[in-house]
């Protein structure tokens, strides 16, 4: 087999323009964590199935397990939860977690948070329906969903009293 | 992945599929959300290379002389939400929204779905359904082949080496349809069995209907004699009619035993899911021109 041969890329990340030296085989999950140091994102399955690595590229939640680092163009822009942090609707959604109980072991909750950023910006009441759907590929192992599901609900509500 | 070598980037389809000709090793990634798995998990010993189609400008949807074409490279999410497809194409924006969750559908395209070739993929009996028609481009140039001629087995179709789906164009009028699928949950499960139908008007106060099959065979299938059924009659089909046409239906399923699901329970939610599909397509029937 041939060296693999390193591919220079160039993106957006948390809103400041970088530049990396990847592996052909390297994944977005694992760039931002060992290069970057930005750990909030999880590898759980490494398959797609459970959404721990759950980032916002270009404004859409994507698997970061999933997406080559060499696949990065110019043009892109990839939001881990270290750079939602400051986010008024974050802290929100991160605030309500934490009063309905809604995390356990926490493993899944960069990325369930990260899905419940993305619900509340698109629909910002959302139905029930639309709160189970928008979190349907991430996958909790000891919470359950119930609370989640409340914690998010209780998001959007408060956000409504402009709390 | 540390046995992938390089990942290309080509910059036009002639150079992709050189590419792709020269390098026996190289595989074409869109959103890798097969590929990858694949690839990790130890399926793909031989692929060595990935060449990139990101930028090839294959994610367009444009009208063009009675055709909808549609890129290969749209994502799930685009393709459901483009207004041309939503207002012409129900079945596709429902089979379109039931691959995998969110995260999935934002990377996972239609030219992966089709050319991974597995008979669950469900965008292909939604596509069937709508007679779509596959554009492809190689290194002899460029040729279309009717989707429901593309697969050749699980995993195999009519590609030839370095051959690239360049699009897949659609009869451009306005249907009526549905897709249902059984899955292990509700939501972000590959199918055990699905079904798309979409129809159309025509002369005489009758429908032109296409029903196809997914994981009951080892291709997607079509149900002719249910769709001729369904066809002849006057729209909508009494319930006698529908339920003829629903156990043609069930004895169209070839079902292979596998451990997502048995042989026969599988048949028989085929039947199931036309009666529901056909329920959906009735009930919205005014809306379809
Ligand atoms: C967690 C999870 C859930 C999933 N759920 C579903 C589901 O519910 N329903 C479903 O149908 N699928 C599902 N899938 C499978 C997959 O997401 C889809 O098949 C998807 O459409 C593949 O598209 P892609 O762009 O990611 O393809 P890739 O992985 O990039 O490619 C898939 C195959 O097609 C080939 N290919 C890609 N583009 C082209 C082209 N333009 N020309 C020729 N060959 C090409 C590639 O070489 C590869 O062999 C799921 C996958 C995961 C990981
Ligand atoms: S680690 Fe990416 S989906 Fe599980
Ligand atoms: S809190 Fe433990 S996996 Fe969700």
């Amino acid at each position: 087999m041939p060296t693999p041969e390193p591919i220079h890329i160039r993106f957006s990340l948390n809103g400041k323009t970088v530049e990396a030296r990847v592996a052909p085989g390297l994944t977005l999950l694992e760039l931002v964590r060992r290069q970057f140091s930005l750990t909030a994102a999880k590898e759980g399955c490494g398959k797609g199935e459970c959404g721990a690595c759950t980032v916002l590229l270009n404004d859409q939640p994507v698997n970061s397990c999933l997406k080559l680092a060499a696949t990065l163009r110019p043009s892109d822009r990839v939001v881990t939860l270290e750079g939602l942090a400051d986010d008024p609707l974050m802290k929100r959604i991160q605030h309500s977690y934490v009063e309905e109980g809604a995390v356990q072991c926490g493993f899944c909750i960069p990325g369930m948070v990260v899905s419940s950023y993305h619900l509340l910006k698109v629909h910002p009441q959302p139905t029930p329906a639309e709160i189970k759907e928008f979190h349907s590929g991430n996958l909790c192992r000891c919470t359950g969903y119930t609370k989640i599901e409340q914690a998010v609900a209780k998001a959007a509500a408060a956000r409504k009293e402009g709390r | 992945m540390d046995n992938l070598a390089r990942v290309h980037f080509p910059s036009s389809l002639r150079e992709a599929a050189d590419l792709l000709v020269a390098r026996p090793g190289a595989r074409p990634l869109a959103g890798g959300t097969d590929l990858l798995v694949r690839h990790r998990n130890g399926q793909l010993p031989d692929v060595t290379d990935f060449v990139d189609l990101s930028g090839l400008d294959l994610q367009k949807i444009t009208a063009e002389d009675g055709r909808v074409v549609i890129g290969s490279g749209c994502t799930m999410t685009a393709v459901a939400t483009h207004p041309l497809i939503r207002e012409r194409f129900p079945a596709l924006v429902q089979g379109a929204l039931q691959v995998g969750a969110f995260q999935i559908r934002n990377a996972a395209t239609l030219g992966g779905n089709v050319g991974n070739a597995s008979p669950a993929g469900d965008t292909i009996p939604c596509l069937i359904s709508l007679e779509a028609e596959v554009r492809l481009f190689g290194p002899a140039g460029r040729r279309a082949v009717p989707l429901a001629d593309f697969f050749t087995g699980p995993g195999r179709t009519v590609l030839q080496p370095g051959e690239l789906i360049e699009a897949f164009a659609l009869p451009d009028r306005r249907t009526a349809g549905a897709f249902l699928k059984l899955g292990e949950r509700r939501a972000h499960a590959i199918s055990k069995v699905s079904l798309a139908l979409s129809c159309w008007e025509i002369a005489g106060g009758r429908r032109e209907v296409r029903l196809a099959l997914g994981a009951v065979a080892p291709t997607v299938i079509r149900c002719r004699k249910a769709e001729e059924l369904l066809s002849a009659a006057p729209w909508p089909p009494s319930a006698e009619l529908a339920d003829k046409a629903r156990r043609l239906v069930t004895e169209a399923a070839r079902p292979i035993d596998d451990l997502r699901s048995a042989k026969e329970y599988r048949r028989q939610m085929t039947g199931v899911l036309f009666a529901k599909a056909l329920e959906q397509v009735i009930g919205r029937g005014a809306s379809a021109r």
